[in-house]
This record gives structure tokens, C-alpha cells and sequence, in this order.
């Protein structure tokens, strides 16, 4: 083979031979850069979804509003950020519906307890935010239709459930009460059904969290309407209810102002005769 | 004056009676003339507020025998039952009052009577006529000279003031050392002949409780599965179920091998009494980021990871744990009782 080509090359030039070995040695560099690059561009993209993940519409959205207001504190991707704010992964749509749906979320300031405000997103928004949330991470949901369960709902064995689960820290009367250093269980009054099903599911802030195999559904429910129709919308048979903090207070309005009322009585009485 | 003489008017007989006991009726005026315009009118008044007040306490029977009054949630007419009870009640006493007032006022004469009143102390013979009055009583008793009598006399009647005082103060008293009360709780484990069984932790309608069925940061309230367990009977066995997070589980752990109570814990389980080590109080306020069981009466605080010592307020002594494990069929039981007693001090307390 090697005479073959021997007697070939012999018939052509050595110049022509010389240009035909380097032309051969282009063609065959580019051969391998071209594979190389292929190669690269078959599994280098594979890598790449992995660090920045495309997700559903409502997720996308969601991403980009968190982008803008929540990634200073919670970081990239909700890794979270060392001193700043807590990772969100795995917390679920449940947390950030209750979190961003009563304005706790964003934080107008690091302090000892994230306080209700106005809500800064609107409805459709706080639905994307939690649609991203849900998809970096899972974590628990507020199913649909927590409204249409509360018809059914037993309003004494929710009683029952509420005062032995949730009234150490939200009081008798839903109006809240003092934790530790500055902490606090927040008054009842203004929650809705939705945010109180997602802050039982979610157990926001130092709030316990009282999954479904702990509170079935229904018993959610049951403290739901328990909440709403007697704590809630309870009327005060007695008028007026001084905050409803039970027998403080209204021992203290019966001295004041009944005890007074009777000091003065007693002096016109005695004023008269 | 003889009051018996049959001529004289009853206003005199009155007015020398009270004469008799030193009182001198020195005014007399009746208010209204008999018979005139002024006296019917008052006659009237008073007479409508009695039969207001008649009327009014005739409701109020009507009202408490025949108005609906069972508790319905949409409300109907039982709302009124009570506030119609109060308000009949009210305006018939109210109104009976008013009349007496009335009668007392407008229509009895107006009279001023005087009583002298002697000056200084008791004249000294009244004094010493007294005080051997007294004397003379102690002496005829004998008292002095026959003491057997006056102490058997001790001796009977302190008992029976003390009858007297039983049947009040004895239901308050309690023997605390009966069975050892005070040191045990429902967790006890049950001993039968030998067959020792595990008391279950049960929910308040009595569903035991597996671990799976808490997420981390989740706490129930638990009792011991016994009869009447769920009752006041065991009011000082509420214990606290805490699923703590894993990395404060870890601690936990730690922590309790550190103070003697090799698995105590259960997985990342805590069982801690309900009841403060200060005043009794619930102290079941779970803080699950701080991990801190804090008492709502007197704010005391105890730290979950360390074996629930006190960190805050007045109470001085770490919430009793209870040594929990998981039984065959996987519902968790207290492997024994508390090994402290339950709750705040008390004098007999090692």
C-alpha cells in the first residue's frame, strides 16, 4: 500500500502532494473541533436546565415577581439568605398564601414578628407567587373549595378543637395574646376561611403546624366555622364586649365605673333626705 | 294619763305611750287633707304602680313556665327567655319600690319626734349595780370554787363546736398521701397480675396517636388511654406531644442523655407535662421557632431542647417529662409514669 501510494505521489508534483497533506489535516482538525462541539451541544444544554429550571406559566410569573421583591431576603432559587430571611423551600403555596395574603410578606422590617398590613400583591400575583414557591419546593396546599366545607361543618366539636388546640395562644375569644420576647398570636377577627385553613397547614412564624393526619379536613373545617360564626361574627349578648378578655377587664369596668355610679348614687341620696 | 280611759283619741294614747319611753312627738302634720283632689291623685299613683308590679311578676311566671327557652343556633324567640326574665323581674320590683317610696312620702303625715338622750357616761351607781350583777352570776355559777365543772364543760362543748365545724371545713380537707396521689399520674402503667401494660397517649376523643400523623413543628395534647382518662378524674396526666424539627430533636437528644434520660424522646418526639411547675397553670403556649413552651398566666418559659429548664419567669423547676416510645401496633405509649410529680410545689415534694 505504502509502494501504491509511493507511485501515486511520484506521478504528482510535491508541491501539489504538500497542499493536498496540509488541506487533509485542516479537514480533519475541523472534523474533530465539529464533534467536539456537537458532543457539547448534546449534553451541554441538559446541564444548564438544571441550574436555571423553566417553569409552568403561572410559575414563571411567579418567578419574576419574586425576583424583584422577595430574592433580597430569600435568596436565590428561595435558597434563602444567612441572617436575612429563611430558605422557602418546601414551605408550600399554603405558606405563601398565607404570608403574602395578609401583607406580613414582604417585611417592612426585620422585627420580632412579622405584622399584618395591607396586602402588596394583588390576588392574581400572590396565586403565581405561590404557584413558583410550589414548584421549587412542594409543601402543603389550600384546596379548593375550603367554603363550600364549611356548611357541613360541626360547629361544637370545632369548638371543642379550638379551645383545645388553639386557645392557649389565640384566647377564648379569638383575640390573641402575648408570646415570648415581643412575639405575639395575632387576633382572629380579620382571618378568612382561606387564611387560617393555609396558616393551620402551614404553621407560619411560631404558630404549630397542624398537618392533615394531625386535624383531618373536616376538623379543619369545624374550627374554621367555630372561628367564624362564633368568635367572628358572635354577637356580645351583653353589649358591649370591653375587647373580651374575660373577667379583668370586666371586673375592672364594674369597679370603675359601676362602684363610682353608686359612690354618687349613694351621695344624692344622701343629699335628698 | 290613764291610757285606759275610753274618751281619749287614739293619737293620744299613741302619743303617751311613746311619752312613756322618753320620746316626745313635738310635730305632727298630715300631708294631704283626707279626701281631697291631692290625695286621690297620690292614691292613684301608688295604686298603678302596684298593679304594674303585679302585672309585671305575672309575666314573669308567664314567661318562665310557658316562653320556648331550649338553645337554637339561628336564633328565634328563646333569645328573649333570659333578658324577658330580667327585664319582667326587674320593673316589678322596681315598681313595687317605687309605690312604697311613694306612699311613704306623699301620703303618711309628716311627723318629728324627739328622744332625750342623757349626757356622759353611765351614771356611777348604774356602773357597780352592773358589774356585781356580774360578779354575783360567776359566783353563783360556782365556777370558782367547783373547777371539775367548768373544764368538763370545755371538755364537752369543744367537740360540739367542732361538729358544727365539720361538715364545712372537712369536704376542703385531702389526704395527699393517699396512694401516693400526689406522685402519680394515668400514665402509670397498668399492673395486672404481673402483665405489665403501657398506657396509650390519646387524643381528647380517645384516638391514640401514631407518629406519622405529626409533621415537624406539630404539638397535640395528649391523655393517658385509660378509663376516665379524658375526664377531671386525670386532670393532672394532660400532657404535651411535640414533633420537634430534626436538627432541635438532636438537641434535645443530647440534652436529655446530659440530664440522666437515655431515650426519653421518641424520634424527633417530646412528651412534656401540660402543667406549669409554678402555679398549675396550662402551660401549653408552643412556640415552634424558639422551641419554647412558654405559661400564659405568669409568662414563664421553658426551653423544649433542654429538657423543658425554665428560662423565663417565676416558675423554678423543668416541666416533668414523660418516657415515650411506640408499642407494637405503632401508637405511641409512655414507657413508664412521670418519675416527678406533676405540677407546682408542695410541701411533701422530695
Amino acid at each position: 500500500m505504502a509502494a501504491d501510494r509511493g507511485s501515486r505521489s511520484r506521478r504528482r508534483t510535491p508541491a501539489v502532494a504538500g497542499a493536498r497533506r496540509r488541506l487533509g489535516a485542516v479537514v480533519r482538525l475541523l472534523t474533530a473541533l465539529m464533534l467536539a462541539g456537537g458532543v457539547y451541544a448534546t449534553f451541554a444544554p441538559a446541564a444548564r436546565a438544571q441550574e436555571e429550571p423553566r417553569f409552568s406559566g403561572a410559575a414563571a410569573q411567579g418567578e419574576a415577581l419574586f425576583n424583584v421583591g422577595c430574592i433580597t431576603c430569600h435568596g436565590r432559587s428561595a435558597g434563602g439568605v444567612e441572617g436575612r430571611g429563611p430558605s422557602l423551600v418546601g414551605v408550600g403555596a399554603a405558606s405563601v398564601e398565607f404570608q403574602v395574603g395578609t401583607g406580613r410578606m414582604p417585611l417592612a422590617r426585620q422585627e420580632a414578628q412579622a405584622l399584618r398590613k395591607p396586602p402588596q400583591y394583588s390576588d392574581e400575583e400572590i396565586r403565581q407567587l405561590a404557584a413558583y414557591v410550589q414548584e421549587i419546593g412542594g409543601g402543603p396546599v389550600v384546596p379548593d373549595g375550603v367554603e363550600q366545607q364549611l356548611d357541613d361543618a360541626d360547629l361544637a366539636r370545632g369548638g371543642e378543637l379550638f379551645r383545645i388546640n388553639c386557645s392557649q395562644c389565640h384566647a377564648f375569644g379569638g383575640g390573641g395574646g402575648a408570646l415570648s420576647s415581643g412575639k405575639f398570636a395575632p387576633s382572629l377577627y380579620p382571618a378568612s376561611d382561606r387564611t387560617i385553613y393555609a396558616a393551620m397547614l402551614s404553621g407560619p412564624q411560631n404558630m404549630p403546624v397542624f398537618g392533615d393526619s394531625q386535624l383531618t379536613p373536616e376538623q379543619k373545617a369545624d374550627i374554621i366555622a367555630y372561628i367564624q360564626q362564633v368568635v367572628q361574627d358572635g354577637r356580645d349578648p351583653g353589649g358591649f364586649n370591653l375587647g373580651r378578655y374575660g373577667p379583668s377587664t370586666e371586673g375592672l369596668a364594674i369597679f370603675l365605673v359601676g362602684i363610682v355610679a353608686l359612690v354618687f348614687a349613694s351621695l344624692w341620696i344622701a343629699g335628698k333626705s | 294619763m290613764d291610757v285606759n280611759d275610753p274618751r281619749l283619741a287614739r293619737f293620744e294614747v299613741v302619743r303617751e305611750g311613746a311619752r312613756r319611753d322618753d320620746i316626745e312627738i313635738v310635730h305632727y302634720e298630715p300631708q294631704v287633707a283626707a279626701g281631697s283632689k291631692a290625695e286621690r291623685r297620690v292614691v292613684r299613683t301608688v295604686t298603678a304602680f302596684f298593679l304594674v308590679a303585679g302585672l309585671s311578676a305575672t309575666a314573669f311566671l308567664v314567661v318562665y313556665i310557658w316562653w320556648p327557652w331550649r338553645y337554637r343556633l339561628v336564633g328565634g324567640i328563646e333569645e328573649y327567655y333570659t333578658p324577658l326574665l330580667g327585664l319582667t323581674l326587674g320593673i316589678a320590683l322596681l315598681t313595687l319600690g317605687f309605690g312604697v317610696l311613694v306612699w311613704g312620702k306623699r301620703l303618711l303625715p309628716k311627723e318629728v319626734s324627739i328622744q332625750d338622750r342623757h349626757e356622759g357616761p353611765v351614771p356611777a351607781d348604774d356602773r357597780h349595780i352592773t358589774g356585781q350583777t356580774m360578779m354575783y352570776m360567776a359566783d353563783e355559777l360556782g365556777v370558782k370554787r367547783r373547777p371539775l365543772l367548768g373544764v368538763s364543760l370545755l371538755a364537752g362543748l369543744l367537740p360540739v363546736g367542732a361538729v358544727v365545724a365539720a361538715p364545712l371545713v372537712g369536704g376542703l380537707i385531702k389526704d395527699p398521701h393517699d396512694d401516693r396521689e400526689l406522685f402519680r399520674t394515668g400514665f402509670a402503667p397498668a399492673d395486672d397480675d404481673g402483665a405489665v401494660t403501657r398506657i396509650r397517649l390519646v387524643r381528647e376523643d380517645r384516638r391514640p396517636v401514631r407518629p406519622l400523623e405529626l409533621l415537624p413543628g406539630a404539638q397535640v395534647t395528649v391523655f393517658p388511654g385509660i378509663p376516665h382518662g379524658v375526664s377531671n378524674q386525670y386532670a393532672d396526666s394532660v400532657t404535651l406531644l411535640i414533633r420537634l424539627r430534626a436538627e432541635d430533636a438532636l438537641a434535645a437528644r443530647e440534652n436529655n442523655r446530659r440530664a440522666g434520660k437515655q431515650d426519653w424522646m421518641w424520634g424527633d418526639f417530646i412528651a412534656y407535662s401540660k402543667i406549669c411547675t409554678h402555679a398549675g397553670c396550662p402551660a401549653s403556649l408552643y412556640e415552634q421557632q424558639t422551641n419554647r413552651l412558654l405559661c400564659p398566666c405568669h409568662q414563664s418559659q421553658f426551653l423544649i431542647t433542654d429538657n423543658a429548664r425554665p428560662v423565663f419567669g417565676p416558675a423554678s423547676r423543668p416541666l416533668p417529662q414523660l418516657p415515650i416510645e411506640v408499642d407494637d401496633e405503632g401508637f405511641f405509649v409512655a414507657s413508664s409514669d412521670y418519675r416527678q410529680p406533676i405540677g407546682p410545689d408542695f410541701w411533701e415534694r422530695p
